[in-house]
């Protein structure tokens, strides 16, 4: 329960985590946690924790379903039972369904399905802790571990939130702000093809708010971006062409 | 026109390579007449196109390629034969006697060439080029890791040959067959491709493949200890 008085954001224009408006949470990124898995990352944005791992091009089980021209791609979101405060029963929720879907097509709009025919690419995307902000998380590790397992991709994709809090535009909504605050719209970029791969809105922005959240979001994005790249480069970086 | 990497850089997917579109190769992709890149990988100009060559990816198969299959069904006209993970291939036989003839069965092993590429899948060459494997140990290892086990003009994989005194099959697609004296030598084999996918981008790994094959079969082990004991 909120109590009567909580200030979410302070007059000096300093949230309840101690961030400036238009501040990310600190990111931590790695890239190839998952031995089994062909392509993996893990990212961590605050209190955020989430896990993508990549299968595949493989053979497509149950047959039929094998389309002959391009790949299908599936795609998990799912919440741990302890990711939240009050323990998640197991199974997909009306919730998580939903999300796998929507990072599936953001993730179908980057990936050249169609240079595997006739197979399937599964990403899973498992939300270790949740803060706020898990889908977006989540499609950033699935993209990196997408680059991972080396599947054809247009571009990388960052994603982040941006919201409306005491009449605030804020980015990066942790938990708190997300629940209490007026608007949450979550965002995810391909910044280097410049098209918007997701786009939800919770709640209500005006037509200049919305406006100047897009902008705010592309500045976390690009941010986003840069440290995906360079978690990228750490990876790879004692890596030599094979001589042959 | 200009470029934007140099040669054997390392680049992300969606950097920009290339002004001039017809210049995109391997590993790269076109969009507004300029280059980017597909995969993780490093980029270098190959007759003259920009390509990218991927750190990690599938198998990829081209016409000529040696591989080695395992027969998943057995028709009238032919096989279907897994090539790893995701990629199956077909041999066409127009005669029901040759089909016969070859005496292949499902789970069988056979080595092969790649016959055509298309829409329709992969077809193997029929025929006398098929080599039913009937021993031996097979050993899967990660396709884009297959050069560096061939190495420069087959330097690694010879090496290997000889220190090991094992019989080698190495399929594009991934599958290595390895026949030797005895399993200890085997073991050393496999231990060998084991440290190759393992570190197959660094340097100077014929040395420590080579040292590990000698350390497993005993060699190496007993230049150690005669070394102790003449310092002592």
């Amino acid at each position: 329960m909120r109590e009567q008085n909580l200030k979410l954001v302070s007059e000096e224009g300093i949230r309840i985590d101690g961030r400036r408006f238009d501040e990310l949470r600190p990111l931590k990124i790695e890239i190839g946690v998952l031995d089994k898995s062909d392509g993996s990352a893990y990212v961590e944005l605050g209190k955020t924790k989430v896990f993508a791992a990549v299968f595949g091009p493989k053979e497509v089980h149950p047959k039929h379903l094998a389309l002959p021209d391009r790949a299908i791609l599936n795609c998990r979101y799912h919440m741990t039972s302890f990711s939240v405060d009050e323990r998640k029963p197991l199974g997909m929720t009306r919730r998580e369904i939903e999300l796998s879907k929507v990072i599936r097509e953001a993730l179908e709009s980057v990936v050249f399905l169609e240079e595997f025919p006739r197979t399937s690419i599964d990403v899973y995307v498992e939300v270790i802790q949740a803060d706020g902000g898990t889908r977006t998380a989540g499609l950033t590790a699935a993209s990196l571990a997408l680059a991972e397992a080396g599947i054809p991709m247009a571009d990388l994709i960052a994603a982040v939130a941006v919201g409306k809090v005491e009449g605030h535009l804020l980015l990066d909504l942790c938990d708190i702000e997300d629940k209490y605050g007026e608007a949450d719209m979550p965002i995810a970029m391909a910044p280097r093809l410049n098209s918007i791969v997701l786009l939800q809105l919770n709640g209500r922005l005006t037509k200049e708010e919305l406006k100047k959240g897009l902008e705010l979001a592309k500045k976390g994005i690009n941010e986003i971006y840069q440290k995906e790249r360079e978690a990228l480069r750490r990876k790879y970086s004692g890596v030599s062409p094979v001589e042959v | 026109m200009p470029l934007y990497f140099s040669e054997r850089e390392l680049v992300l997917p969606g950097q920009l390579l290339s002004d001039d579109g017809k210049r995109s190769g391997e590993g790269t992709y076109v969009l507004g007449d300029k280059v980017y890149a597909l995969t993780v990988g490093f980029a270098t100009i190959k007759n003259d196109k920009v390509c990218v060559i991927p750190i990690k990816g599938t198998y990829n198969p081209q016409p000529g390629d040696r591989v080695i299959g395992i027969v998943i069904d057995v028709k009238p006209n032919g096989f279907e034969v897994s090539l790893g993970r995701h990629l199956t291939a077909t041999i066409r036989i127009p005669d029901k006697k040759e089909v016969q003839a070859l005496n292949l069965k499902v789970g069988e092993a056979i080595y092969a060439s790649v016959k055509e590429v298309g829409l329709k899948g992969v077809f193997l060459e029929a025929g006398e080029k098929i080599k039913k494997l009937t021993s031996g140990l097979l050993v899967d290892m990660h396709p884009s890791k297959i050069p560096r086990l061939i190495g420069r003009r087959g330097s690694m994989i010879n090496m290997i040959k000889k220190e090991t005194g094992c019989e080698m099959l190495v399929g594009r697609n991934g599958y290595i067959l390895i026949k030797g004296p005895s399993p200890t030598n085997e073991f050393a084999a496999v231990a060998a491709i084991r440290l190759i996918e393992r570190e197959a981008h660094s340097q100077g790994l014929t040395e420590r493949v080579e040292n590990l094959i000698k350390n497993i079969l005993g060699s190496g082990v007993k230049d150690e200890r005669t070394e102790f004991e003449a310092g002592k």
